[in-house]
C-alpha cells in the first residue's frame, strides 16, 4: 500500500540554515571568548583553526553523509551499517535527552531577564532596600547587585546542593513557556522547523552587529580589544591550550549528539552536502571569533567603568578623610594624593586603609569568566552602564534565546527523528508524538527550576555529554573508516554528489581524527581520575 | 553697666563655643559636596550660605519641638574645612549652655531633611549629616509586577500559535481523508482504464520508490 514519503526540506537552504542554527549556539558566545582569553588572546586563533581543519569540519562531513546516506534517524542509521551498532545511535539519544532536560532552563533564564527588561530602571542595576528602609539589603551589597539579582532574585539558590526547596513560580513559569515554543517550532517535524530556522539562524547576527557597533564606540571599549588581541605566543606551549581548542571545536560544531544525521536524513538524496559542511563549520568558528571581539569591547566597556568608579570612590574618601577642598583631588592624581598624604598624615592614612581598595585596570580585565556567570552577571552589569539600557537589555536577550533555542530545536529533532522509525511508534500523528515527547522532558527538567536547580544543572553541563560524545564520534569514526570501510563509504558519496571525497577528506577520517579523539579521550580520563572529587562553588547566603 | 554687658558677651560667646568640639556627644558633622552636585552652577559656601545652614536648622529644632522657639544664634558651628565640612551643636533657648540632646536633634534633622536639602539644592547624598542615615525612599510596588504581564502577552501568543497550528491540522486531515475516499472511488474505474491499454494518468506506484533502493540489513 501507500508508504508515506520521508519529509523533506522545501530547500537546501533550510537545512544550512537549520545547521547553522544548531551549531551556532550559546557556547559560541560564552565559552570561546573565555578560552580566547586564557590560552593568549590571539594566539588562541591557530590551534582553533587548526582543529578546526583536522577535526571539526571532516567529522561534520561525516555525520552529514551517514544522514544522507541512511534516511533515517541514529539509531536505524547506524544499524543499517553493522547490527552490532544499534546502541551507538543509542547512545546519541540518550546523550541529546540529558541535553534536552537541563538546556531549556537557560532559555527560561533568558526569558526571565528579558522580561525583566521592560521596566524603567533595570531590576538588576540597584539593590533593593532592606525592610527598615536604612539601606541596601545586605547580601546585595556585599556582592554586586547583578551578582544578587541572579543568585537570588532569578535563582533563589540555596547554600548546597543538598538543601530543597519549593519550584521557583517565575522560573517554572518560564521553563514552561520555553518548552511550549521549543514544542511550536518542532510541532510539525521539518515543515515547520524549516520555516523557524530562517529567523533563528539570521537574526542573531543582526543583534550582533548592531553590538558590535555599539560595542565599539563604548567609552574603554579599546581597552578590552587590544587586551584579546595581543597574542601571547609562550601560551602555544601549553598542551592544555591545544586541547582545549580541539575540545571547544568539537563541542561546539555539535557533533554526536545524532542531529546533525537527523538534519541529514531529511535532504534530498543528491544534495551537495560537503559544499554545506565546509559551510556550516567555518560560519560557526567565524561567529565564535565575531562574537569574541563583541564581548571583549563589552569587556573593556565594563572593566573600564569599574576601574572610574573605583577612582571616584577613592577620591571620595581621600576628600572625607582629610577635608580637602572637593576641586583639590582630580581623577587623574589620585595616585599622587595618595603618595602624598601617605607620606604626610600616615596614621590617619592608616586608618582608612582597609577602606582603600586597590585600583588596577588589568585586574578587572583579567577577570575572565565563561558560562552563564558571563551571559547573565557580566554582560548584564556591562548593559546596565549604556545609555538607553532597556533596549541593549532587550536585545540581548533576545539574541541568547534566538541561540538557545535554535540548539534546543537540533537537540528535540535527534531525540524524534530515531524515534519515529521505529513502527510502532510511527503510526502516531506528528504532532502528539513531539508534544509527548516535549511534555516528558519539560516535567523531568522542571527539577532545574528548585533552589539547588543551578547546582545540578552545572552538574549536567560539565559532566553530562562531554565524556560520552567522545566515545560515539571516536566510534563514529572507526565505525565508518574500517568497519564499513573507506571504499564503499567513497563510493556511496560519490554516488550521492557525484565525485569522490578527496585525500584531504580520507585521511582525516582514516588517520589524524582518531588519533586525535583518541588523544582527548585518555586527556580526559586522565584529568577526571586525577581529579579527586569533584566540587562545585556554592552560594552561600551566610557568608 | 555697659561692662557687664560686654563681659557676659563674651563669656556666653567662649562659653558657646567651648560647648562645641569635634567628636561632641551632643554634635553632628555636616559634610557638604556643592560642586559634586552642582557642577558648573555650584555657589561658593561663605559666611551667608551658613547664616543660611543655621537658621533652617532653627526651623527643623522649632518644627520638632514646638514649644521652644530657636534662634540662630542656639545653633552653634565650629570646626569648617576647605572640605565644606563643619560640626554643630544646637543650644536650648531657654539657658545657652545646655546642650540639646543628640536623639531630638537626629528626630529634628530627620523630620525636615527634606526642606534643609532643597534650601541648599542638593539631596541627602550630597548634604550628609554623619550619623544620620537618610530613611530611604520606599520602593515602588505595583499590583502586578510588569514582568508578568509581558510574559502574559508572550504566552498568549504562543499559546494561540499552537492552538492554530493543531486545529489547522486537524481539518487537514479531516480533508485528507474525505480525499482519499473519493479517489478510492476514482481508482477502480481508472484500473480499468489502464487495463484496457490506454495510457492516460497513472497512479504513482510507492513500492517502487527510490527510499528502498539499498535493502535493509
Amino acid at each position: 500500500m501507500e508508504k508515506d514519503a520521508r519529509p523533506s526540506w522545501d530547500n537546501p537552504t533550510q537545512f544550512v540554515l537549520a545547521c547553522v542554527s544548531y551549531a551556532v549556539g550559546l557556547g559560541n558566545v560564552w565559552r570561546f571568548p573565555y578560552l580566547c582569553q586564557s590560552h593568549g588572546g590571539g594566539g588562541f586563533l591557530i590551534p582553533y583553526l587548526l582543529m578546526l581543519v583536522l577535526e571539526g569540519v571532516p567529522l561534520f562531513y561525516l555525520e552529514l553523509a551517514i544522514g544522507q546516506k541512511m534516511r533515517s534517524g541514529s539509531i536505524r542509521a547506524w544499524s543499517n551499517i553493522s547490527p552490532y551498532l544499534g546502541g551507538l545511535g543509542l547512545a546519541s539519544v540518550v546523550t541529546s535527552l540529558y541535553l534536552c532536560l537541563y538546556y531549556n532552563i537557560i532559555n527560561a533564564w533568558s526569558f526571565w531577564y528579558l522580561f525583566h527588561s521592560f521596566q524603567s530602571v533595570l531590576p538588576w542595576s540597584v539593590c533593593p532596600i532592606n525592610s527598615n528602609r536604612t539601606g541596601p539589603i545586605e547580601e546585595c551589597e556585599k556582592a554586586s547587585s547583578t551578582q544578587y539579582f541572579f543568585y537570588r532574585e532569578t535563582l533563589n539558590i540555596s547554600p548546597t546542593i543538598e538543601e530543597n526547596g519549593g519550584i521557583h513560580m517565575g522560573q517554572a513559569l518560564c521553563f514552561v513557556l520555553a518548552w511550549l515554543i521549543t514544542y511550536l517550532f518542532v510541532v510539525r517535524g521539518v515543515k515547520s522547523t524549516g520555516k523557524v530556522v530562517y529567523f533563528t539562524a539570521t537574526f542573531p547576527y543582526v543583534v550582533l552587529v548592531i553590538y558590535l557597533i555599539r560595542g565599539i564606540t563604548l567609552h574603554g571599549a579599546a581597552n578590552g580589544i587590544k587586551y584579546m588581541f595581543t597574542p601571547k605566543m609562550e601560551e602555544l606551549a601549553n598542551i592544555s591550550t591545544w586541547i582545549n581548542a580541539a575540545t571547544q571545536i568539537f563541542f561546539s560544531l555539535g557533533l554526536g549528539f545524532g542531529s546533525l544525521v537527523a538534519f541529514a536524513s531529511y535532504n534530498q538524496y543528491n544534495n551537495n552536502f560537503e559544499r554545506q559542511a565546509i559551510i556550516v563549520s567555518f560560519i560557526n568558528s567565524g561567529t565564535s571569533i565575531f562574537a569574541s571581539i563583541v564581548t571583549f569591547a563589552i569587556y573593556g566597556f565594563k572593566a573600564t567603568v569599574n576601574y572610574e568608579n573605583c577612582l571616584e570612590r577613592t577620591r571620595v574618601l581621600l576628600m572625607n578623610t582629610f577635608d580637602l577642598a572637593e576641586d583639590s583631588i582630580s581623577m587623574d592624581n589620585v595616585f599622587d594624593w595618595i603618595e602624598k598624604l601617605n607620606a604626610t598624615h600616615p596614621l590617619q592614612f592608616a586608618q582608612i586603609a582597609d577602606k582603600y581598595d586597590d585600583c588596577n585596570l588589568e585586574s578587572e580585565l583579567d577577570t575572565a569568566v565563561e558560562g552563564t556567570g558571563l551571559a547573565f552577571i557580566v554582560y548584564s552589569e556591562a548593559i546596565k552602564n549604556m545609555p538607553l539600557s532597556q533596549l541593549w537589555s532587550v536585545l540581548y536577550f533576545i539574541m541568547l534565546l534566538l541561540l538557545g533555542m535554535g540548539s534546543m530545536l537540533g537537540n528535540v529533532t535527534a531525540i524524534i527523528t530515531p524515534l519515529r522509525d521505529f513502527k510502532m511508534l510511527s503510526h502516531m500523528s506528528n504532532e502528539l508524538f513531539n508534544g509527548l515527547v516535549c511534555l516528558f522532558c519539560m516535567l523531568l527538567g522542571l527539577g532545574f527550576t528548585t533552589p539547588p536547580g543551578n547546582y545540578w544543572f552545572t552538574m549536567f553541563n560539565d559532566y553530562g555529554a562531554t565524556f560520552s560524545l567522545l566515545f560515539i564520534v571516536l566510534i563514529e569514526v572507526i565505525t565508518v573508516s574500517y568497519i564499513y570501510g573507506i571504499r564503499r563509504f567513497e563510493k556511496d558519496i560519490e554516488d550521492m554528489i557525484g565525485h569522490r571525497p578527496n585525500w584531504y577528506w580520507k585521511t582525516m577520517w582514516v588517520v589524524v581524527s582518531p588519533v586525535l579523539l583518541i588523544a582527548l579521550f585518555i586527556f580526559y580520563i586522565i584529568n577526571y581520575t586525577m581529579g579527586g572529587t569533584p566540587t562545585y562553588q556554592a552560594w552561600d547566603k551566610e557568608l | 553697666m555697659l561692662e557687664k554687658i560686654i563681659l557676659l558677651l563674651c563669656c556666653s560667646c567662649a562659653v558657646a563655643q567651648h560647648l562645641c568640639t569635634p567628636d561632641a556627644s551632643d554634635g553632628y558633622k555636616v559634610r557638604l559636596s556643592i560642586k559634586t552636585a552642582l557642577e558648573g552652577q555650584a555657589y561658593e559656601w561663605n559666611e551667608n550660605e551658613m547664616f543660611l545652614f543655621r537658621a533652617t536648622l532653627a526651623f527643623a529644632m522649632r518644627n520638632h519641638i514646638r514649644e521652644q522657639k530657636f534662634e540662630v544664634s542656639n545653633i552653634i558651628v565650629c570646626n569648617e574645612t576647605p572640605r565644606v565640612s563643619f560640626w554643630f551643636v544646637v543650644t536650648s533657648p531657654e539657658s545657652t549652655s545646655v546642650l540639646i540632646g543628640k536623639e531630638d536633634v537626629e528626630e529634628a534633622v530627620r523630620k525636615s531633611r527634606n526642606r534643609i536639602n532643597s534650601a541648599f539644592l542638593l539631596t541627602d547624598k550630597t548634604l550628609e549629616f554623619i550619623g544620620i542615615l537618610p530613611t530611604l525612599a520606599a520602593p515602588v510596588d505595583p499590583d502586578t509586577p510588569p514582568w508578568l504581564i509581558v510574559f502574559g502577552v508572550v504566552m498568549g501568543i504562543v499559546g494561540a500559535g499552537i492552538i492554530l497550528l493543531l486545529v489547522s491540522s486537524v481539518v487537514q486531515k479531516k480533508r485528507k481523508n474525505e480525499m482519499t475516499d473519493d479517489e478510492e472511488n476514482c481508482e477502480e474505474t481508472r484500473v480499468k482504464t489502464v487495463e484496457n491499454g490506454s495510457v492516460g494518468e497513472g497512479v504513482y506506484n510507492m513500492s517502487f520508490s527510490d527510499d528502498e533502493r539499498f535493502t535493509q540489513m
